[in-house]
This record gives C-alpha cells, sequence and structure tokens, in this order.
C-alpha cells in the first residue's frame, strides 16, 4: 500500500519563510531513515500559494484562471511525501516521528491513501490500463 | 520548473465513487499526451479521507485523528506533478485536464522548491544528502 504525507501550510510557508539549515538537516535526517527503511518512494516541498493559481472547471466547458495567494492557509499543501508501508497505522507511526524542528513542533500531517490499480476493478479495461501501463514505464 | 497539480476532492470523490471506464480512458489518453510531451513526472489518485487519518502536533506532542475529514472542497482527490518552462504552460496543459460533464471542478498548481531555492541554508553537504536519497529512491 501506498500513502501521500501531506504537510499542510502554515503562516509561515505561505509568507515564504524558508527553511533554516538546522530544519533542512533534521528534514535529511528524518528523510534518510525513511528510505533506509524502504518506506520512502518521493517528497517535495511546495512554495507558497502566492506563486500558484487556481483553475475552476464550471462543468460546461468553460474554465476560469486565478492567480495565487489563495486565504486558507492551513487547507494548504507546504509539502508531501509518497510512503510504502503495510498499513495506515504503520504510517502514523513514522509521522509520529516527525522532526520537532518543523514549525517548533506545531504542523499539521495529512495521511491519504494511494489509489492501486486493482482499486479501478472492471472500470480498468485493457484499453485504458495500457496508458497506465505506459506512464510508470515512463515517468 | 517543476509544478505540482492537485485536484481537489468533491462530494463524488469523498463519498469512494470510483472513475468510470469512460472516465479512465479520457484521463488515461490525456496523461499520455502529457508523457510525450515530456511534461508528465508522477501521477496518482488518492482514496477518500475516509481512509486517512491527521495527524496534529501541539509543541512536539501529536494527536492522531482518523478520517474523514469534514471540508472536502480543501481535501484533495490526486495530484499530478509536471515539469514545464513556466507556470504559464503549466496552465495551459491543464486547461485540458478532460472534466465530467456537468460537474465543477477544482484544480490548484503550485511550484515545487529545487534545491537552489533555499539559498546558502542549503549546505553543500546537505545538497549531497539529498542528491543521494533521489538516487536511491529511483532505484527502487
Amino acid at each position: 500500500m501506498r500513502f501521500m504525507v501531506i504537510r499542510r501550510a502554515d503562516e509561515e510557508t505561505e509568507a515564504g519563510v524558508l527553511p533554516s539549515t538546522e530544519l533542512l538537516a533534521a528534514m535529511g535526517r528524518y528523510n534518510e531513515e525513511l528510505v533506509k527503511a524502504g518506506v520512502m518512494l518521493a517528497g517535495e516541498g511546495l512554495h507558497p500559494s502566492s506563486k500558484g493559481a487556481l483553475l475552476h472547471f464550471d462543468g460546461t466547458g468553460r474554465t476560469t484562471v486565478i492567480d495565487g495567494p489563495f486565504a486558507e492557509a492551513k487547507e494548504l499543501v507546504a509539502g508531501f511525501s509518497i510512503l510504502r508501508a503495510d498499513s495506515l497505522e504503520d504510517v502514523v507511526e513514522w509521522v509520529k516521528k516527525w522532526p520537532v524542528e518543523d514549525a517548533h513542533g506545531n504542523v499539521e500531517i495529512e495521511i491519504r491513501q494511494v489509489q492501486e490499480e486493482e482499486d479501478f476493478g472492471a472500470a480498468l479495461t485493457d484499453e485504458n490500463r495500457t496508458y497506465t501501463a505506459d506512464l510508470n514505464k515512463h515517468t | 520548473m517543476r509544478f505540482m497539480v492537485m485536484i481537489k476532492s468533491d462530494e463524488r470523490t469523498e463519498g469512494g465513487v470510483m472513475p468510470t471506464e469512460e472516465e479512465l480512458t479520457a484521463m488515461g489518453r490525456y496523461n499520455e499526451e502529457l508523457v510525450k510531451a515530456g511534461v508528465l513526472l508522477a501521477g496518482e489518485g488518492l482514496h477518500p479521507s475516509s481512509k486517512g487519518a491527521r495527524i496534529t502536533f501541539t509543541d512536539g506532542k501529536p494527536t492522531v485523528i482518523d478520517g474523514p475529514f469534514a471540508e472536502a472542497k480543501e481535501l484533495i482527490a490526486g495530484f499530478w506533478l509536471i515539469d514545464v518552462k513556466s507556470k504559464e504552460e503549466a496552465i495551459e496543459w491543464m486547461k485540458r485536464i478532460p472534466c465530467t460533464d456537468g460537474v465543477e471542478t477544482n484544480v490548484e498548481i503550485r511550484q515545487v522548491f529545487e534545491a537552489e531555492d533555499f539559498g546558502d541554508a542549503y549546505t553543500p553537504e546537505l545538497r549531497e544528502q539529498e542528491a543521494h536519497l533521489r538516487l536511491a529512491t529511483k532505484q527502487d
């Protein structure tokens, strides 16, 4: 099973406060532990929403583009990683070790299960499965 | 430049409604276009938040709350990681996401940090460590 671990944004990340050497080192140590355990598959940090955009599709073919920033800091994403583990509980245990250097120990992390091919059932046909296989091969 | 593009949840995705064969085919075709253009780096869909959890740290102490979480519109249902030349190019690609007729869809585009964005705080030793870790995850 794969899980997405989402580090929620806060006022500092949204203000563009960059991590200190101390925090970068602590995250590096934490990520190294995850990689050595064979748990970590990917991980990235995101710039503040001021550098981003929102697309709204109205359902009738019209699209609206809104430039960032977006107001609700706590509902935004500041970074994520993808972990492989046997259960949600295992991921919870890993996340509990999150470096206290991050946001002075006041941080919110969301864990979400990633969909696998077999979850799509009969809707995944031989035809559309080739797209998935092709995607996995090239990315 | 890399961008993370997040498709937001709605009642359908949070209700565990899985995509139809038609939707999977349309999305597959779109993703294949992104792959052929050398734009797509990764892409995943997420199960509803009812299968997830949240961990809130207060002064270093974790509190675990099981899903589901109420605010469906602020949750993520899936994401793409893309490599393009500008935010404008990211927007142009993402305007073509196949959306279901009659269903409103919100998509958020966010720029991904690169090692150089962290400046001097990211010491040569730390950059080297990151490079090693990235290599190790690719070898899986």
